[in-house]
């Protein structure tokens, strides 16, 4: 089977909510998956369960990525597995300098890896390199983590250490809340730049617009901790015309 | 009824007797002498003591100890430039001290070459406030007194290096700094304290120090003692108008560590910082009594103290700040935080407002949790194993008061001994 991430009758719950009722999602390597769906539905507690958050409670169903049991791995052996989670809302670690999270990040996913650990120099040398492709500040690199970044500097920051990371999975959850159509545009093109035949992307989001940059090769639509309808990036549209009552009242029927 | 009242009184007697030693009859040290025939010994009874126990130091047989050769000698800082006076088991030590770098600048000298005219003001800011700072008055062994003439920035920070090096016997050592700073004068000065064994010791330190107008004072106390050191360290800052003082804090070891710290603001527009730092394991504990005088208009206090506290470990802190009735636009900041990574660990803060002006601005707060768990699961998420994302946050947590000092070769030491305790 040529699946990179696959994800089968995924039911979950936090404090004793039901929020994933039966999921399933088989992702290839190199494709682009969005979810779409009402709020509610269960987008942010797909990505947080995928990245190892440990609030929720996994009642039945599971997870595998390149062949392994994903929901058995911690945060950073996924992290070091390749997939990469660029949060909804970045967390400010203050006292933490960017350079010093960013290198220590990056040495010990490429430690996971079997890598040779980069020095101070080398570091530096793929840190200004890869602030281009996100258009980052180069004095962001020199504040605390996230601390005082605005919410456009946030999201880019975000895929600015997906690039650094070097992830073959990534997803994206609600990179396009908060951005002005400018941040939206620089956001969508650095992740278009990192599109490669191995890398695949899972983008989460509430309005089709993001995917006129990001354009997927499969759209689904998540309600009620389900997918409800599968189809091609002109699902997104129908969706974006329709909205999403359409969906509820269909998958009610 | 009697009887145990003089029976207490007897023990006492024999424990301050332990203090005795040879020194000269200033009127300073008579009237200290005086003094402690009426001070009691502290007991928890008293609010300033409510939280810390300190019966275990009239049980042991403290004893002053003759100085010991010691090669190399530790507690020296890698990269620190500094005039150094060195202290082993409260002696002064001439051979292991360098006087070369502010030669010339300033009286930089042991206690018993101080000038009669510094010698004079001894006693002036501490009085006899607690049996301790009387002790200490009447009998303390040595010292340092530095005089900085006015308008002199000082070429080099002083280092004033404690050592302890405790026979079988428990240690006993009484240090005095007399610090006078001249109108316009610039100094940093480092008080470290490290013990080389872990056999008891019991240390009572008094620094007295006066800041002219307009001057700048950085004095840094560097706490890093054994597990069996008891160390109760009072210090007294005066400031005049427009001068700054920033007193930093930073406990790294010692079984119990005492400090009184006040800061008497004098005249307009004086700055006075309180900034600590500790780091506490197994059954550590410090007490951080710290009082804030606000005596006249227009004076700026502002009051950091960070702590991370583990194991059994146990943090006071007490926040007094007294705005005097002539002291309008008073600007007092004060704050407490801890993080806790035991169950078994105790922190107690409290913040004591005394406000007799009534245009001022005060602030206090506390603040005692854990580590930020939302900002482990973010660096674990970026591929950082939980071990070293914790060891992240518990740097970034206590470094936040040491990265303010100006000393870098400091700051990369405490840093260090952060990441040994923690990691």
């Amino acid at each position: 089977m040529n699946s990179m991430l696959h994800i089968s009758n995924l039911h979950a719950s936090v404090e004793g909510k039901q929020i994933l009722r039966g999921l399933n999602l088989e992702i290839g390597p190199g494709e682009v998956h969005a979810i779409m769906g009402p709020n509610g539905a269960g987008k942010s507690t797909l990505a947080s369960i995928l990245a190892g958050k440990e609030d929720y409670e996994i009642t039945d169903g599971q997870v595998t990525f390149h062949g392994k049991d994903l929901l058995d791995m911690d945060p950073e052996v996924r992290a070091g597995e390749g997939l990469f989670l660029a949060f909804q809302y970045p967390v400010e670690i203050p006292g933490v300098s960017m350079t010093n999270f960013l290198r220590t990040a990056v040495n010990a996913v490429r430690e996971y890896r079997g890598q040779s650990v980069l020095s101070a120099g080398e570091f530096l040398k793929r840190m200004n390199e890869t602030k281009a492709i996100v258009e980052l500040d180069a004095n962001l690199t020199k504040r605390a983590v996230n601390e005082g970044f605005s919410g456009g500097e946030k999201k880019r920051n975000e895929i600015f250490q997906l690039a650094l990371l070097e992830p073959t999975f990534c997803i994206l959850d609600e990179t396009d809340s908060g951005l002005d159509i400018d941040a939206l545009r620089i956001v969508s093109e650095a992740v278009n730049k990192l599109r490669t035949p191995e890398r695949s992307f899972l983008v989460i989001t509430h309005y089709q617009r993001l995917l006129d940059h990001i354009v997927p090769d499969f759209v689904h639509v998540l309600y009620q901790g389900r997918i409800v309808r599968s189809g091609g990036k002109e699902l997104a549209l129908e969706l974006e015309e329709k909205g999403y009552d359409w969906i509820k009242e269909e998958s009610l029927a | 009824m009697d009887t145990p009242v003089l029976t207490q009184d007897t023990a006492l007697q024999t424990w301050t007797d332990r203090f005795r030693q040879e020194a000269p009859a200033t009127p300073a040290r008579e009237a200290a002498r005086q003094a402690l025939e009426t001070l009691a010994f502290p007991t928890r009874k008293w609010e300033a003591w409510k939280y810390t126990d300190i019966r275990h130091l009239l049980k042991q047989d403290f004893r002053q100890q003759p100085a010991q050769g010691m090669d190399p000698v530790p507690g020296h800082i890698p990269g620190l430039e500094a005039d150094r006076l060195v202290f082993i088991n409260g002696v002064f030590s001439p051979s292991d001290s360098d006087l070369s770098r502010n030669a010339g600048l300033a009286t930089i000298c042991p206690l018993a070459a101080a000038p009669a005219a510094c010698l004079a003001q001894m006693g002036d800011l501490v009085g006899h406030q607690d049996i301790f700072a009387a002790l200490n008055t009447a009998w303390a062994q040595a010292g340092v007194c530095v005089y900085v003439p006015d308008n002199q920035a000082l070429a080099a920070p002083i280092h004033i290096l404690h050592l302890s090096q405790p026979g079988e016997t428990p240690l006993l050592s009484q240090h005095r700094n007399l610090l006078i700073i001249g109108a316009g004068a610039r100094v940093t000065l480092l008080d470290a304290a490290h013990s080389t064994n872990s056999h008891p010791s019991f240390a009572n330190h008094v620094t007295e120090l006066w800041i002219g107008e307009g001057a700048e004072v950085d004095l840094i106390k560097l706490q890093d003692e054994s597990a069996q050191a008891t160390r109760i360290d009072t210090t007294v800052v005066s400031l005049a108008g427009k001068s700054r003082c920033s007193v930093f804090t930073f406990t790294l070891g010692g079984q119990l560590v005492r400090n009184n710290l006040s800061f008497l603001l004098t005249a307009p527009q004086a700055e006075g910082n309180l900034y600590g730092g500790y780091l506490l394991r197994n059954t550590q504990m410090v007490d951080n009594y710290t009082q804030v005088q606000h005596i006249a208009p227009h004076c700026l206090s502002n009051e950091l103290y960070k702590g991370i506290i583990a194991d059994q470990a146990t943090s006071v802190f007490t926040g007094r700040i007294h705005v005097h009735k002539d002291a309008q636009k008073t600007n007092a900041y004060q704050s407490n935080r801890n993080i806790l990574l035991s169950e078994t660990g105790t922190v107690n803060t409290r913040p004591q407002l005394e406000i007799y002006a009534d245009d001022v601005k005060c602030s206090h707060g506390a603040a005692t949790g854990r580590l930020d768990e939302n900002a482990l699961y973010y660096l674990r998420a970026r591929g950082i194993p939980e071990r070293q994302a914790r060891m992240m946050l518990i740097h970034a947590f206590a470094m936040e008061v040491a990265s303010t000092l100006t000393l870098d070769p400091l700051v990369a030491y405490i840093e260090q001994r952060i990441h040994d305790a923690f990691s």
